[in-house]
């Protein structure tokens, strides 16, 4: 649920999102759940005469298995909470897995 | 009583009327009335006033002294023979089975053979070269009128006897349900009915005869018209082995289901052997809802489909299918249940003699409306095919699977705190607090999805959506959600199943981890093995030092959050123990992260590799660690900790590599570095430097020049800041209390020299870079620091040494904006007027 934890905390923050056919939209995140998907206003495709076919979308709701990368704002990343909370994660994965 | 004085009373109102029986002719109280002068019974004479007795003022409590209005649940079941009997029926029908089994065959047995029935597959019609599959579509469904007398015409009997249930459990729906109308229509449809089939000509008057509401359900009463067809009619899963006997006496039947009087419903259940029966069983009272649904739908179905009573037309066989599908290219136009079709805008034709008295163009209109209305009613049954599929109890049966899949991945309501948010949600709960959760509520709890659900079906009452039942219904679901809830709760949590000779364990997915996870299992003994002393292992062992450092931080600091109130005079003894407890555990973790920081370990000057303590501060995340460590341990720990820094200052990667010369300026890496090390390690230290009393800084900056290479510590800008921060507080120390031991002063003057002398000889090269490199405010401090405790001659020396830089810099600074240059000239001027100097006396 880190990754869950996380994009929730980007919520109407501009990201960038990577898909897996290599289309690249940037947007503001408005929601996330817990399978990642992901759901984007303002939305516009990086490379807009490369995808032309999206200059009309504004919302967009991206399934979250077709995501390869998000580019996080950086300012928007608290680095040490998100170390803890990822050791805090693997604790409890660990401590499932005995 | 009478107005005008006539005896108003009818005879049969003075008393029981003669006729009744008991009484004979003589009415013993007739006569009281007319006794008396044969005047009328006055009302005000014979009444006795007791009304007016009647006390009403608590009338209000009758329901609660005599059981009130009753709610269904409320009435007592204890008298309820006929539904303790239906309970039973499905025994009685079998003993009644057993016992005309063992009578002898009638001798009207028709060709129907009894053994075979059970057998059938449901396509032995198909065997028959002359068999006809049913061609009928099912408009009815859809309000249309039902084809009741097509269907009648076509087969009724046969299902007759086959099917003498359901006709007794339908009726009394299906006769509230004809209108007028219908009735007439049927009535005028049914002649015509025997043109398009004249396969079964005799068939309507038998019928007919039998019942007068030929509703599909009642049609079933006549003779076996095809003996020699049985298979024709064959899916009949349903059929009770008594049919054989039935048959043979048709005009028995209805004699025989009054015998029943209470079997309709659990006989009609029996027939199904389906997942419906089974599930009612369970909940006899909750059967009613679901019972009336397949029941209007039953009445609307011809006679040849009864098993689709209950059950999808799909479901058992594709038989129902087929035969509606072929109805089509029938001659609908002689239905007179299409004759109401909705949207034809002539006449009503209900005879196919008036479909020929038409005019040419409107009986292709007619016609072409008639086929779209057939399209249309294909269509709806093509989107209906699967309507049914699901029973009520279906449904319900996956709500609440799916509820304990919610139920069991949010964990317990209970449970559901604060805590387990935060274990689920660290990130999300802890930087929401942190920096304002922006539009949802913190704490909302995880599982108030659940909640809301329950809320919903508890307010969700009322005459909508599942019509008749529906609150019988929706209170089910309610008991079920709160069933599941409870499976949940009592169910342990075995969220993994470990298969026998597979790698991992295989986790359930849930809402929370929606995928899958297979975890793998870590062997214990791998853990300890120590490889060779390489450095691979060693960075290895320190990562993980660190790693258990953080974690027995996070353990201390969930533990804190848990820190119970503290405790006063008037605690109760469970606080105190809670407390003590509380201490207890405080203490153990505490003296865990002290053996996880590795400070206790022998020094051992000779050893080629650094100190395990030094080792952490040489990773990034080991230096962020130092500022949390410090907030848990006591004052003598941190001086150990500061004492430990100081003596191997130089061993300090971002000392010792981080010595800068005016031709190779630090790499960026190197620079980051030391920068986090000024950011997280300086200021515990300086914050506590700051506050150590003389003889500490005495003992600290003796170790660092007992211990350390001085020309790569003052080269350092970490060392550098480290020896500013003891200098400048030795000062501070001196001004602020003179007064202070003179032996301690004596022994700083000596260590100030010693520092002196060793610094001199670098000083022209303790700054980083060039001139124009603006990062060079801390030597200034440094340099500052040291004049101010220097002495005349001292200073001199300092000025010596760093004047080519001065002047450097004031040149520099004069080709600048104004703005940077003044913020270099401040620098320089910082250690210029510890010396009693100023710049401007240069310019």
């Amino acid at each position: 649920m880190l990754f869950f934890s996380f994009f929730k905390t980007l919520v109407d923050h501009e990201i960038t999102v990577e898909l897996k056919n290599e289309v690249c939209i940037r947007g503001t995140l408005k929601s996330v759940d817990q399978y990642l998907n992901i759901k984007l206003d303002n939305a516009e495709a990086t490379d807009e005469l490369r995808w032309p076919h999206l200059c009309s979308t504004r919302d967009m709701f991206i399934r979250g298995s077709v995501v390869r990368y998000v580019h996080l704002p950086s300012g928007a990343v608290d680095t040490a909470l998100l170390e803890d909370a990822t050791r805090r994660e693997a604790e409890a994965a660990k401590g499932k897995a005995k | 009583m009478s107005f005008f004085g006539f005896d108003t009373n009818l005879p049969r109102d003075r008393g029981h009327s003669t006729n009744a029986p008991g009484f004979g002719h003589h009415d013993a109280f007739a006569g009281l009335g007319g006794g008396e002068d044969g005047d009328a019974i006055d009302f005000e004479e014979t009444y006795d006033g007791l009304g007016d007795q009647l006390d009403e003022t608590d009338d209000a409590f009758n329901d609660d002294t005599f059981g009130g209005p009753t709610t269904q649940q409320g009435v007592g079941k204890d008298f309820d023979f006929a539904g303790e009997t239906s309970k039973i029926a499905g025994t009685i029908h079998e003993e009644q089975m057993l016992f005309q089994a063992r009578q002898p065959p009638s001798q009207q047995k028709p060709s129907i053979p009894y053994a075979s029935k059970p057998t059938r597959s449901g396509y032995e019609n198909y065997n028959n070269p002359d068999y006809i599959p049913q061609l009928e579509a099912r408009a009815d469904i859809w309000g249309l009128k039902p084809k009741q007398s097509a269907a009648a015409a076509k087969q009724p009997e046969f299902e007759a006897e086959l099917q003498p249930l359901p006709q007794q459990s339908a009726g009394a729906p299906a006769k509230k349900m004809m209108s007028l109308e219908e009735v007439e229509a049927m009535m005028r449809g049914q002649p015509v009915q025997e043109a398009p089939t004249p396969m079964i000509p005799q068939a309507l008057p038998q019928s007919f005869g039998q019942q007068p509401v030929p509703y599909p359900q009642q049609v079933p009463h006549g003779q076996p018209q095809y003996p020699g067809m049985p298979g024709q009619f064959a899916p009949h899963i349903l059929q009770r082995p008594q049919q054989p006997h039935l048959q043979g006496h048709p005009s028995r039947q209805q004699p025989i289901h009054a015998e029943l009087p209470a079997q309709p419903v659990q006989a009609q259940q029996a027939q199904h052997p389906t997942i419906l029966q089974r599930q009612r069983q369970q909940q006899p009272a909750a059967s009613q809802p679901q019972r009336q649904i397949p029941q209007q739908a039953q009445n609307q179905r011809p006679p040849s489909q009864p098993r689709q009573i209950l059950q999808n037309p799909n479901r058992l066989s594709g038989h129902g299918q087929p035969m509606m599908q072929q109805a089509h290219p029938g001659p609908r136009g002689s239905f007179p249940g299409h004759a109401r079709g909705p949207s034809f805008p002539g006449m009503v034709i209900t005879h196919p003699e008036q479909l020929m008295a038409l005019s040419k163009e409107e009986r292709e209109a007619y016609l072409e409306e008639d086929a779209k209305r057939a399209k249309r009613n294909h269509k709806i049954f093509e989107l209906s095919k699967d309507n049914g599929l699901m029973t009520p109890q279906d449904k319900n049966f996956i709500t609440r699977i799916q509820l304990q899949q919610l139920m069991s991945a949010t964990g317990n309501l209970d449970e559901k705190s604060l805590e387990a948010q935060i274990a689920e949600d660290f990130y999300y709960q802890v930087f929401s607090s942190i920096r304002g959760a922006p539009r949802q509520n913190p704490h909302q709890p995880a599982n108030q999805f659940a909640q809301t659900y329950l809320f919903q079906t508890n307010s969700r009452f009322g005459p909508r959506r599942h019509g008749r039942g529906g609150d019988n219904h929706m209170q089910r679901m309610e008991q079920q959600v709160q069933r599941a809830v409870e499976a949940a709760k009592a169910k342990p949590k075995g969220k993994q199943l470990v298969i026998e000779g597979s790698l991992g364990k295989i986790s359930f997915s849930n809402s929370k981890t929606p995928r899958p996870l297979l975890n793998l299992k870590r062997p214990e003994t791998g853990d300890k093995i120590k490889q060779n002393k390489s450095l691979v292992a060693d960075r290895k062992d320190t990562l993980r030092n660190i790693e258990a450092v953080y974690m027995t931080l996070m353990h201390l600091e969930d533990h804190d959050r848990t820190r119970p109130p503290t405790i006063t005079e008037g605690s109760q003894p469970e606080a105190i123990q809670a407390h003590m407890e509380w201490r207890t555990k405080t203490e153990a973790l505490r003296k865990k992260l002290w053996q996880d920081i590795k400070i206790m370990e022998p020094i051992n000057p000779q050893s080629t590799t650094p100190h395990p303590f030094i080792s952490i501060l040489s990773f990034a995340k080991g230096k962020k660690a130092i500022q949390r460590i410090f907030a848990h341990i006591d004052e003598q720990e941190r001086i150990t900790v500061v004492t430990m820094i100081v003596v191997h200052l130089d061993q300090l990667p971002v000392v010792s590599h981080a010595v800068a010369t005016q031709d190779e300026p630090l790499s960026a890496s190197m620079r980051e570095e030391v920068e986090l090390f000024l950011a997280t390690v300086i200021p515990p230290l300086f914050a506590h430097i700051s506050e150590s009393p003389l003889n500490i800084i005495i003992g600290l900056l003796g170790l660092v020049l007992d211990r350390t290479n001085m020309h790569v510590v003052a080269r350092s800008k970490v060392g550098m800041s480290l020896l500013t921060i003891l200098i400048s507080r030795a000062e501070l120390l001196k001004q602020s209390a003179p007064k202070i031991d003179s032996a301690d002063w004596e022994h700083w003057t000596e260590l100030y020299n010693r520092l002196f002398d060793v610094v001199e000889p670098v000083l022209p090269v303790i700054f980083p870079g060039n001139v124009n490199d603006t990062d060079d405010m801390y030597v200034w401090q440094f340099l500052a620091s040291m004049g101010v405790g220097a002495s005349p001659e001292q200073q001199q020396r300092l000025v010596l040494g760093v004047k080519d830089r001065v002047m450097e810099t004031v040149t520099v600074s004069k080709a600048l904006p104004a703005e940077m240059a003044g913020a270099r000239l401040a620098n320089v001027n910082l250690f210029m007027r510890a010396i009693g100097l100023d710049v401007e006396l240069l310019g």
